[in-house]
């Protein structure tokens, strides 16, 4: 793969809490315009590694290179700022905002900073219809009055979503979006995160390698802090590891 | 099957606002290892909760030895005879490894002693003067979170998904540990998704999908069940 | 004899056996604090209180039974744990659930209520205690006198301090304890009753608060206050330190007494303040404390801010016009002089409820805003000789300056160490109005003359300056109101609802914090700069702390995040300081007792309730 075509690179990255080595020394790159899965089960470090690609943690070592630049020392807000968003695992919508609200925060960031304590907030009728064609696109269009906190799990991951795709990323990191959602939802999800992967790049992490399956072109999986394998769904679930990993296979 | 030690019926559970068991109905016999297979998501983790009592808010009848139990607290419960050992493993950061492992207090006398859990985990004897009990492994955190409810005399385990993200030869030690658990006539429940693993250790099989046991089938008869099975988790 | 550093040894060694004493109390009431915070999440701002009854168990045990201080040294903390114990389990307890900071204000409300009810009966002039007989006398070291009884003092508090920590850290039941507060769930599953657990916890933390207070009973005088002041002090120990650590909070303690002892010989006008600077400096290079470990917590204060931006908010400007009409006319019914302290007080209460109800952030330090802003103008006035306007003007912009400052240090702790942090940084402030001239000390800046205002305003005529008041507050209430419904305020209220998304959104949220800072502090110091020239005074009441307690409970009575809610709790309050004043004390404990009541059963606060039964923003 040339390097123009890599949009995101870990490079050798360890997090070490306190002796327990989480990621342990994990390198892959994220090729532009596809989407991408990192996999593994629960423990495996999966959420970690997306935490310190997201910049929220630190890492012990390794370097993160996003667009060529390296962002390893980089605030939060400036990563996102130059294109890379992320989702929450744990659904990250402001509660007692309105729905609509909820994704016009994130369309207002393109003012730049809004300090602007003076000026009414009408300024930001000019997002309105955006916001509700971004809520459209998730489903939502019927709940842009609601208080987000009162709409039901799969619906605040599909806001989260629309607020996350307010940023107009050009790679956007989604924490298990398919967590906890019924088997209905997660067939529409996987259709929106397809529909939305258009022209930017996903990678997104999943406990299950069935759900990502159709979706992704390439699939990392990840177990105990380490890559086992890497390629597209039809070789990483050939892989005997990576069965091992996930049923047992190959063992009873 | 044997006289049920653990019976639930019609359990109904809530996270704040959410409804997650939608009327679960199921029972583990005396002496029986018995696994709950199903999606994420599917209430597996929530029935063990609730079985606990750390679930609070619960609505049903969990009856364990005959005693009814779903007003009790999960201090009470344990003392019953009833012992968790969680998905998240809750091995403690500030205590070291010796102190985790004496951390629940004994209910009996039956319990294992001290030299009996290191004869089955040689390796935690190996580390019991580590610092933190964080800085174990993956595997040695999960024996050690298996170690320590051991010694209380509890005659119920519940075990959720102890497998999980570990290497192959640390599954299969969990495995004898749970076939030598059951020699010694204790009572499992136990949560996987490695259901291959399950089926080393277990006699009875449930299905969970959204909140209710959907089906159920004997160890022996996993093959038959296995196209059904493959539709129910997606695999 | 030698000399060092120009300094007699005899006064360096006293200061220093000084400063440990203080150390030790500092030692024993943080180590009750993280004891308490460590299980149950809570700043116990009842500390000071609950050092000062141990104090008074001893003098009443000696006074009425005649039992002696070694008996007392048993039988006081005791005491004052059973009493903790009762508030823990009545009441304490139904507030786990909740944020962080209803925990603080709760217990502040008890600490009002203690403090008001030993001051209503024993006043506040200290009571002796004498040294008991075995501790009498000094003991003659080559480079000073030692006091028995100082010395016991020392040695115990290290043995107290000692054996907490072995307790916790070497013990099985203290295993116990460092488990429940990592994961009570999980422990409890083990059998544990951990409700019980914290309860003893409590009792014990607050028990070591007692010990304290009747170790220090015969040092000083037992007073109703005596708590008062030292708990701040302790509250910035516990910042510097951090919580994570047992020994830490013990050594922190220590360490910080004998810095202020070194200050008192070196440089004594600064030791009052050395530890709060101390603190700012802490803060800045290392924010989670020396010995803490790096902590987020996010502050979650129930907001009754509701309605969507659609929502026009007309019945809000309905509301806001008949309040202004109604102020026009209060004036036919209602002194003057009440209303324009009711109007100053509910700027204060504004600028607060700006901070807390629409960023998430408690400040129990805004009393350094309101009280500055007043020097600054009541100087700029009566020396200057600046017209009203600009004297107002220069108060405020002194209170912007000066919360850009505390803004800066304080947002770099989250929670209820922010609010520690605000409270301790404004004891600062307090103790340097105390001793520089240019405060005029107890006496204050007096006899401020009110002037013509824009040069043809005659404020000194009552009604004048009465309208004037209210132009500034209608001016001030429409600039809150813009903020709030400003590109700005819409950020910030994504910060409160969940900084961590607005931060992966991009926003520099602790940039949006210092800018709510600043502009808290400008409107606060708006309303005291005003408060100085209407009542040609400006004094210490001003910058003391308490009155930054009295704008949390006004905007808890009011209503948190709502517009009017400040207004009309400051309007509650200042009625009920101004019409009960004849009952002393009482009005301190039954301030206590509507901040309690607000914490544990009316958290929407009166205007909140409304709003929230209408489903109107108001």
């Amino acid at each position: 793969m040339s390097q123009d075509d890599v949009i995101l690179e870990a490079r050798d990255l360890v997090k070490d809490f306190a002796g327990f080595l989480a990621v342990n020394h994990v390198s892959f790159k994220v090729r532009r315009g596809t989407i991408h899965a990192l996999i593994g089960p629960n423990g495996a470090g999966k959420t970690t590694l997306f935490n310190l690609l997201t910049k929220f943690l630190p890492p012990t070592k390794g370097h993160i290179i996003f667009k060529g630049e390296d962002i390893t020392r980089l605030a939060p807000a400036d990563v996102a700022r130059r294109g890379l968003v992320r989702s929450f695992q744990i659904s990250a919508v402001f509660p007692h905002l309105s729905v609509l609200d909820n994704v016009r925060v994130a369309l207002q960031r393109e003012r730049g900073g809004s300090f602007d304590f003076w000026r009414s907030r009408n300024v930001l009728e000019a997002y309105h219809d955006r916001a509700l064609a971004l809520l459209e696109d998730v489903g939502l269009t019927e709940y842009a009055e609601a208080q987000a906190v009162s709409l039901p799990y799969g619906r605040k991951r599909a806001l989260e979503l629309a607020t996350t795709l307010a940023l107009n990323p050009e790679l956007m990191l989604l924490d298990e979006p398919m967590a906890g959602m019924a088997h209905e939802d997660i067939d529409r999800i996987a259709e929106l995160i397809r529909r939305v992967s258009k022209g930017r790049t996903v990678l997104m992490v999943e406990h299950n390698l069935n759900v990502v399956a159709s979706l992704s072109d390439t699939i990392t999986v990840l177990t105990r802090g380490q890559i086992l394998t890497e390629g597209d769904y039809k070789t990483v679930s050939a892989n005997a590891d990576v069965q091992q990993a996930y049923m047992g296979t190959g063992h009873g | 099957m044997k006289p049920a030690l653990l019976s639930v019926q019609n359990l109904e559970s809530w996270y704040g606002e959410s409804h997650i068991l939608h009327g679960v109905n199921l029972e583990v016999g005396q002496g029986e290892v018995v696994t709950l297979l199903g999606r994420n998501g599917a209430g597996k983790t929530t029935t063990l909760k609730s079985i606990m009592g750390i679930v609070r808010n619960r609505r049903g009848s969990i009856t364990k030895g005959g005693i009814q139990t779903i007003g009790m607290t999960s201090d009470r419960i344990a003392k019953l005879g009833t012992a968790l050992c969680p998905e998240e493993r809750a091995i403690f950061s500030s205590l070291n490894v010796r102190e985790n492992l004496m951390l629940p207090p004994a209910i009996n006398d039956r319990g294992m002693s001290v030299e009996e859990i290191f004869a089955l985990f040689p390796n935690l004897k190996e580390r019991i003067g580590t610092s933190q009990g964080t800085k174990l492994s993956g595997g040695e955190q999960q024996m050690l979170a298996i170690a320590r409810i051991l010694r209380t005399g509890a005659d119920l385990l519940l075990l959720d998904e102890p497998t999980e993200g570990l290497a192959p030869v640390i599954i299969q030690q969990i495995g004898r540990t749970i076939r030598m658990l059951k020699e010694r006539g204790l009572t499992i429940l136990l949560v996987e998704q490695n259901f291959r693993f399950a089926s080393t250790v277990a006699d009875r099989f449930y299905v969970m999908e959204h909140g209710q046991i959907i089906d159920g089938f004997k160890s022996a008869d996993l093959e038959a069940n296995m196209p059904k099975l493959h539709d129910y988790l997606g695999v | 004899m030698f000399e060092f550093l120009g300094i007699p040894p005899q006064a360096l060694f006293g200061q220093l056996l000084i400063g440990l004493i203080n150390g030790s109390f500092y030692a024993l009431l943080s180590l009750g604090l993280a004891v308490i915070f460590g299980m149950l999440n809570i700043i116990n701002f009842t500390h000071g209180a609950q050092y000062m009854m141990g104090a008074f168990a001893a003098y009443l045990l000696a006074q009425y039974l005649g039992i002696g201080y070694w008996p007392s040294l048993v039988i006081a903390p005791l005491l004052v744990g059973l009493i903790g114990i009762i508030i823990e389990r009545t009441m304490l307890k139904r507030l786990y659930h909740l944020d962080h900071l209803y925990g603080l204000l709760f217990t502040f409300g008890i600490a009002l209520i203690i403090q008001g009810l030993f001051r209503f009966q024993f006043g506040s002039s200290g009571l002796p205690y004498p040294i008991p007989d075995q501790l009498q006398g000094v003991i003659r070291l080559p480079f000073m006198f030692l006091p028995i009884y100082r010395a016991w003092v020392i040695v115990f508090s290290l043995a107290v301090c000692l054996t907490t920590w072995f307790l916790i850290e070497r013990t099985s039941l203290g295993a116990t304890l460092r488990a429940a507060t990592e994961n009570p769930t999980i422990v409890r599953s083990f059998g544990v009753n951990v409700p019980r657990l914290i309860t003893l916890t409590y009792g014990a933390g607050v028990g070591l608060a007692g010990l304290a207070g009747v170790l220090a009973a015969p040092i000083y005088q037992v007073s109703p206050l005596m708590g008062a002041d030292i708990i701040v002090v302790v509250f910035a120990v516990v910042v510097i330190g951090g919580m994570g650590s047992i020994l830490g909070s013990v050594i922190t303690g220590f360490m910080l007494g004998l810095i202020e002892g070194l200050t008192k010989v070196f440089y004594p006008e600064a030791s009052t303040t050395v530890v709060f600077v101390i603190m700012a400096i802490v803060l800045l290079i290392r924010p989670s404390g020396l010995f803490g470990k790096a902590a987020t917590t996010t502050a979650g204060v129930e907001s009754t801010g509701i309605g969507s931006s659609l929502d026009g908010g007309r019945v809000l400007n309905v509301a806001m016009a008949g309040l202004v009409a109604i102020l026009a006319i209060a004036p036919l019914v209602l002194y003057p002089q009440f209303l324009m302290k009711a109007l100053c007080i509910a700027l204060f209460a504004m600028s607060v409820n700006l901070l807390l109800g629409f960023a998430g952030l408690l400040s129990f330090g805004h009393a350094m805003f309101l009280g500055s802003a007043g020097y600054v103008s009541a100087h700029a006035a009566k020396i200057w000789g600046l017209p009203p306007e600009l004297a107002i003007l220069a108060g405020t912009a002194t209170a912007a300056f000066m919360g850009l400052i505390a803004g800066a240090i304080a947002i770099r702790r989250q929670g209820i160490y922010f609010a520690m942090t605000t409270l301790a940084l404004s004891q600062m402030i307090f103790f340097i109005a105390v001793q520089v001239p240019f405060t005029g000390g107890e006496d204050g800046i007096q006899g401020v003359p009110r002037g013509l205002m824009f040069g043809f305003l005659d404020i000194k005529n009552q009604l004048t300056m009465y309208y004037v008041v209210l132009a500034v507050f209608v001016f001030a209430m429409l600039l809150v109101h813009r903020i709030i419904h400003s590109p700005f305020g819409e950020v910030l209220k994504s910060i409160r609802e969940n900084e961590p998304r607005a931060i992966s959104l991009g926003y520099k949220t602790d940039r949006y914090k210092l800018m709510a800072f600043v502009l808290s502090a400008s409107i606060a110091g708006l309303g005291g700069a005003t408060k100085a020239i209407v009542f040609q005074l400006a004094s210490l009441t001003d910058v003391h702390w308490s009155m930054s307690g009295e704008a949390v409970l006004m905007t808890l009575v009011g209503g948190l995040g709502t517009m009017l809610g400040p207004v009309v709790g400051a309007f509650v309050i200042i009625a009920m300081e101004t019409y009960l004043a004849e009952w002393g004390q009482w009005v301190t404990v039954i301030q206590g007792v509507v901040f309690v009541i607000c914490v544990m059963a009316f958290r929407r606060g009166l205007v909140g309730e409304v709003a929230y039964r209408t489903g109107k923003p108001l």
